[in-house]
């Protein structure tokens, strides 16, 4: 068996696209991986929505933007993005990152994204683990798509919030019942238009494993 | 029975669980919790001075809150309440106590609730909640978006205490 940990060191979340668009083969190899990820006691509460509509994918990146720039603009206003951002010393591009991310427009790419996969979940089959089954599948999907050389994204955001999520719903025909399906994400897939030029810093294992019990550093 | 602090223990036990398993965007999920009681209410009004003082005359009204009062600002975004003995507060000081900041204000939900349904805003969010058990003082900023071209109106909220 083929080690992947290459696969999941060089993956990253890509929100820049070519307009090409994915095979349907390929987009059938991203949800097999996607219907094998580990799942409570085999519940498999995910069903896939595959979207590739203009039309729906304009009206999702609308929602991703109120939904991520109507917090951002609040961070902004009480000073926080500010202090999330203070490492970057050039003052204008600091004010352009700033504006991008508070403005919404950072969510904005489902738009120019050739495919977006909405992951959702039944509530109805008696899964006791949906969040944690989708988050599963989720990153099934995004390690496939990096393996075949796509681009992914993991929204969550946009559907964060109750009505937004409720707004997400409708787009997509779901029924809306709070018992019926949850939206947990979508992911935002194409051929990457950006390359990793700067892997975002990871904390190093001293600082996140402990062995045998919480806040022993000593392997033993 | 004192059945407010009944509730209020019940609330607690839900807030701090919704944090427990959703951490920060706990606060994201809970934007429909109080507004039963104010959509019961038949608020009407055509300007969202209009709208808010009547959902404070109902919550006040009803003994949700001793007093409240109101700001608009941030160029017509920031909403800023303050609120003194709420209902609620027992609900605060004791998720505080146990270090969970409050995330959960259904009094400011109510408003925001009644800005979206009566006056058709796009968005609203509940950005900050500060309690002072000393004074039993509520200070609550939202961002209000009448319409999407409101997303990204900034300014600098800290020059705009109520």
């Amino acid at each position: 068996m083929d080690d992947i940990l290459e696969v999941l060191r060089t993956r990253k979340s890509i929100r820049r696209y070519k307009p090409d668009p994915i095979p349907d083969e390929i987009i059938d190899k991203v949800l097999e991986a996607a219907r094998w990820a580990p799942t409570g006691e085999n519940y498999q509460p995910w069903r896939l929505i595959v979207i590739r509509d203009p039309k729906t994918k304009e009206k999702i990146g609308n929602l991703a933007k109120l939904g991520s720039g109507s917090r951002m603009t609040a961070w902004y206003c009480l000073g926080e993005m500010q202090r999330r951002f203070e490492e970057i010393q050039d003052p204008v591009r600091r004010a352009e990152v700033l504006r991008f991310m508070y403005s919404g427009e950072v969510s904005e790419f489902a738009k120019q994204a050739p495919v977006v996969i909405a992951v959702i979940g039944t509530l109805m089959e008696g899964s006791v683990d949906v969040p944690y089954d989708l988050s599963a599948c989720i990153e099934n999907i995004l390690l496939e798509a990096h393996s075949l050389g796509l681009g992914a994204c993991w929204v969550h955001g946009p559907v964060a919030s109750t009505r937004d999520a409720a707004k997400f719903k409708k787009i997509l025909k779901i029924p809306t019942g709070m018992g019926e399906y949850k939206v947990i994400a979508y992911v935002a897939l194409g051929w990457p238009a950006e390359a990793r030029k700067h892997p975002r810093p990871k904390k190093p294992l001293e600082e996140i494993v402990y062995w045998e019990e919480f806040g022993r550093k000593e392997r033993g | 029975m004192d059945r407010v602090e009944y509730f209020n223990d019940m609330l607690v036990r839900l807030e701090e669980l919704l944090y427990q398993e959703l951490s920060g965007c706990a606060a994201w999920k809970v934007e429909l919790v109080g507004v039963d009681f104010i959509q019961s209410k038949k608020i009407e009004g055509k300007t969202e001075n209009e709208i808010i003082e009547r959902c404070i005359r109902e919550i006040t009204g009803n003994g949700l809150v001793k007093e409240m009062t109101f700001s608009i600002g941030g160029k017509g975004v920031l909403l800023n309440l303050k609120m003194k003995d709420c209902v609620h507060l027992p609900k605060e000081a004791r998720l505080k106590k146990e270090g969970i900041t409050p995330f959960i204000c259904p009094i400011a939900n109510m408003i925001l609730d009644q800005l979206i349904e009566k006056l058709g805003y796009e968005t609203t969010y509940l950005a900050k909640l500060d309690i002072d058990g000393k004074t039993k003082e509520c200070r609550v900023k939202c961002a209000i978006y009448e319409t999407t071209d409101k997303i990204g109106t900034v300014s600098d909220w800290a020059r705009e205490e109520l």
